[in-house]
């Protein structure tokens, strides 16, 4: 038995604190181990979160960016309606959470956090870019960027850690892709992706050879071996909008979930020893419109729910109704929905006790936001419980030649989780924004403890929401790894106690919600007056760290 | 009223098929039925016609035999059974109807935009706003005219408050209409928009009820509108027909009393 020392306390101010760490060897059903048990050494850095800069004003304030997704021509066509996303992560390891912004036709946006809400922009032409992605595809500690393309390939853009990046393509990966998702999927310690085409879109594209491409559109596993990448073909066709990797099965390992547009079901597999197979995990009716995915824990009893969105107006009021009224009853006549398998608004899937998934979102009062796109789950106020953030709106010609600018002009939706089971509109948080909103992502980007958002909204510029709603605490983690491909812990799970009840659970993942990047550091909100217990990681491989009374208001850095 | 005019004519133990037979009309009944399904089948199949057009041309048909049968009853029964036995004829009608609208979602799992009944999808608003106001009155006025029992106080509790959600769809169907007119649109409807109870309706969608137990009242707040309008005419039904059942009974049994003497 090791004597490995007890972490109690962590040093204030920007202290390095190295400390042995506690890994337990965990298996299919990890469990916590005991501090005296054998593990693996770590080193934790845990530095304290900066005061706001401006005292809080119990709202998000708004600020421009330095980005306007665009498309060729005046006017907005299917499927250059449904924009471009955005991915967040600490591109040059200065502990600051940077964003990168796809465009359809201008060049996409780099901007590097100089601190303080201040960013320096950067940019980088490589269009039409529709989902972006920030992980370290290499396994340098750098993260890289990926853009998808809809008819091409996806391109590899390496950052060589000098504060560039150099465009490349990801090896033996052929196939196009509209979104994509990346994870340990099979337990070797590398990183492996899934991308996924949005067929409708391809077969508008003029010049669009779908014949010759129809062995490679659908759903791609590609497993990385070695320096490149394996392909298996998951389905032979996809509208695909939204990948995620919940652990439908609760078996320990990440399953594959595809949210598909319009009447093709969303399809989920779970990996085995022969290879991927289909599974039929909800037992209610999904989305059919399913535009995006997020997981997480709304109720927190340490099983995570899945959060997907669809389409359906937020007020039901005459001239809301008579709004949608023409749109649907087009969309109705083009994609009729399969009524008994599918259902027109955002559904909110709870696991129960037999392991299927019902929908809970019509009674928690999350399943209307509008013509929704990204949504994300996120501690927006610091009190312990996850909320949603829907951004929405939609512009097309084809769609909505009745309305001034065939636009559909929505206000994004925040929902706050009531803590009781039910969420409630927001609007007092001023996360309202009229602009057509596609990408979204959440980060804390003036590294004070609680989660600002970024949009990349189409044809007006990007936004950023700086977070100041007032009152609770938070707590950042970031997971280092690198001594593998995997060097952020992509899909490790954390889960933190207080003394406020409940357990706060989070992971790690490359995207969540449409064509979004999110950043690896994970943030934990929670009542001001709470006693954080303990942290448990469980670490992508299985294995159990716990950390024992963290101090809030604190990043802490945890390497393995 | 004139209460020889409204007595029972006999001792019969189903006084709601008694009145409700169509005695010297059955025959014609049946002709005209079978003539109005070939005509309107083949107006759908050779003509094109919707469903509703073709159920409408049966309805027309049977409204001769009907009328010919309620004169009848008016002569022999008085204008308050007469009344009471057009409206168990409608009603019943209607009420299947929506058995129609039930079976085409729930068994033949047509979407709910498809499951339209068979006359319904001439335009639902219309039909349901005229029909329950036109039920409403005539329940109040058999009422007066003597059906006043509690399945009769029940009924008219259940017609208004079924009239009541149909007046609230209606004006929104109006407005909903005007605002599409506003902005040029002209070939949509806006018809089977939530009401008062039921999925998305005012009871779970208003400021005061958002985000709480509201949405998980069963049927009151979950319930499609197709289900909700199905079990709105379960209700009324069954309600009209014991109302009706017992109130013919009480007739009957004072005829039978008056004959003793």
């Amino acid at each position: 038995m090791m004597n490995l020392p007890r972490i109690h306390t962590l040093l204030k101010g920007l202290t390095l604190l190295g400390c042995a760490f506690i890994v337990g060897c965990g298996g299919a059903a990890p469990t916590p181990t005991p501090l005296s048990a054998s593990g693996l050494a770590a080193t934790i850095v845990s530095s304290p979160l900066t005061a706001p800069t401006s005292p809080c004003a119990n709202t998000f304030v708004a600020h421009q960016l330095d980005h306007t997704t665009t498309i060729q021509g005046e006017t907005v066509h299917l499927y250059d309606s449904n924009g471009s996303g955005l991915a967040i992560n600490d591109f040059d390891n200065d502990g600051k959470p940077d964003v990168v912004l796809a465009n359809l036709n201008g060049p996409n946006t780099l901007l590097w956090n100089l601190g303080h809400l201040n960013f320096r922009t950067e940019r980088l032409s490589d269009n039409p870019a529709r989902a972006v992605n920030a992980v370290d595809v290499d396994g340098d500690g750098w993260q890289d960027l990926v853009f998808t393309h809809d008819t091409t390939p996806p391109t590899y853009w390496r950052n060589t850690g000098d504060g560039r990046f150099t465009q490349g393509t990801l090896p033996e990966i052929t196939a196009p892709a509209y979104t994509m998702n990346w994870a340990d999927l099979n337990g070797d310690g590398a990183l492996d992706v899934v991308l996924a085409t949005y067929d409708d879109g391809l077969k508008q594209v003029p010049g669009f050879d779908w014949n010759k491409m129809i062995s490679l559109v659908g759903v791609n596993y590609y497993e990385r071996k070695g320096e490149g990448f394996t392909r298996q073909q998951l389905a032979k066709g996809a509208q695909a909008l939204a990948i995620a990797f919940p652990d439908l099965d609760a078996d320990g390992h990440p399953d594959v979930l595809v949210g598909n547009d319009f009447e093709r079901p969303d399809e989920a597999w779970r990996y085995t020893d022969t290879g991927w197979a289909l599974i039929e995990p909800f037992a209610t009716k999904m989305t059919q419109n399913t535009m995006s995915f997020d997981v997480g824990d709304v109720n927190n009893d340490g099983q995570p729910e899945i959060f997907a969105a669809d389409m359906k107006p937020y007020q039901t009021d005459v001239k809301t109704m008579s709004t949608w009224l023409p749109l649907m009853d087009t969309l109705n006549a083009r994609h009729p929905p399969q009524a008994k398998a599918q259902i027109v608004e955002n559904v909110l899937q709870v696991r129960g006790a037999d392991g299927r998934y019902t929908n809970e979102g019509y009674a928690r009062s999350v399943d209307a936001t509008g013509w929704s796109w990204s949504s994300k789950f996120g501690d927006l106020d610091n009190d312990g419980f996850l909320d949603i953030y829907v951004v929405n709106g939609m512009m097309t010609e084809e769609l909505l030649g009745h309305l001034p600018n065939n636009e559909l002009v929505e206000e994004n939706q925040a929902m706050r989780n009531k803590g009781n089971g039910y969420f409630a509109p927001a609007p007092e948080w001023g996360l309202g924004s009229r602009a057509s909103g596609r990408g979204m992502s959440l980060a804390d980007l003036d590294s004070d403890g609680d989660l600002d958002i970024i949009i990349n909204n189409l044809r007006s510029p990007a936004q950023l929401f700086e977070n100041q709603l007032c009152g609770g605490s938070g707590l950042e983690v970031d997971l280092f790894w690198p001594a593998g491909g995997n060097t952020r812990a992509l899909g490790a799970q954390l889960i933190l106690r207080t003394s406020a009840g409940g357990t706060y659970y989070r992971d790690v993942r490359a995207a969540s919600g449409y064509l979004s990047g999110d950043p690896a550091r994970i943030h934990f909100g929670f009542p001001a007056n709470a006693t954080l217990q303990k942290l448990e990681i469980r670490w992508p491989d299985g294995q159990t760290s716990i950390l024992e009374s963290p101090t809030p208001q604190t990043l802490v850095t945890i390497t393995r | 009223m004139n209460e020889q005019a409204t007595a029972l004519p006999g001792t019969s133990p189903a006084p709601l098929l008694e009145l409700l037979n169509p005695r010297e009309q059955t025959w014609t009944v049946l002709i005209v039925l079978a003539l109005g399904l070939v005509l309107g089948s083949l107006e759908m199949w050779i003509l094109g016609w919707p469903l509703w057009g073709a159920t409408v041309t049966v309805l027309a048909l049977l409204l001769v035999p009907g009328v010919l049968k309620w004169r009848t009853d008016l002569r022999r029964y008085g204008l308050t059974l007469m009344v009471l036995s057009v409206l168990l004829v409608a009603q019943g009608f209607h009420g299947f109807e929506h058995v129609a609208q039930w079976f085409q979602f729930h068994v033949l799992r047509w979407s709910p935009r498809q499951s339209g009944g068979l006359v319904s999808p001439a335009n639902a608003e219309w039909i349901h706003f005229v029909w329950n106001w036109t039920v409403l009155l005539a329940v109040i006025f058999v009422m007066r005219g003597g059906m006043r029992n509690v399945w009769a106080w029940l009924l008219l509790i259940w017609a208004t408050a079924h009239t009541l959600e149909h007046t609230y769809l209606f004006v929104r169907y109006l407005q909903v209409l005007q605002e599409l007119r506003e902005i040029g649109i002209t070939n949509i409807g806006g018809q089977g928009l939530p009401g008062i109870i039921g999925r998305d309706g005012w009871l779970v969608r208003s400021a005061w009820t958002h985000g709480t137990i509201f949405a998980r009242l069963p049927g009151l707040t979950t319930a499609i509108r197709l289900d909700v309008h199905f079990w709105w005419n379960v209700g009324e039904t069954t309600l009209l027909f014991l109302a009706a059942h017992t109130f013919l009974r009480t007739r009957l049994g004072g005829r039978a009393a008056s004959r003793d003497e």
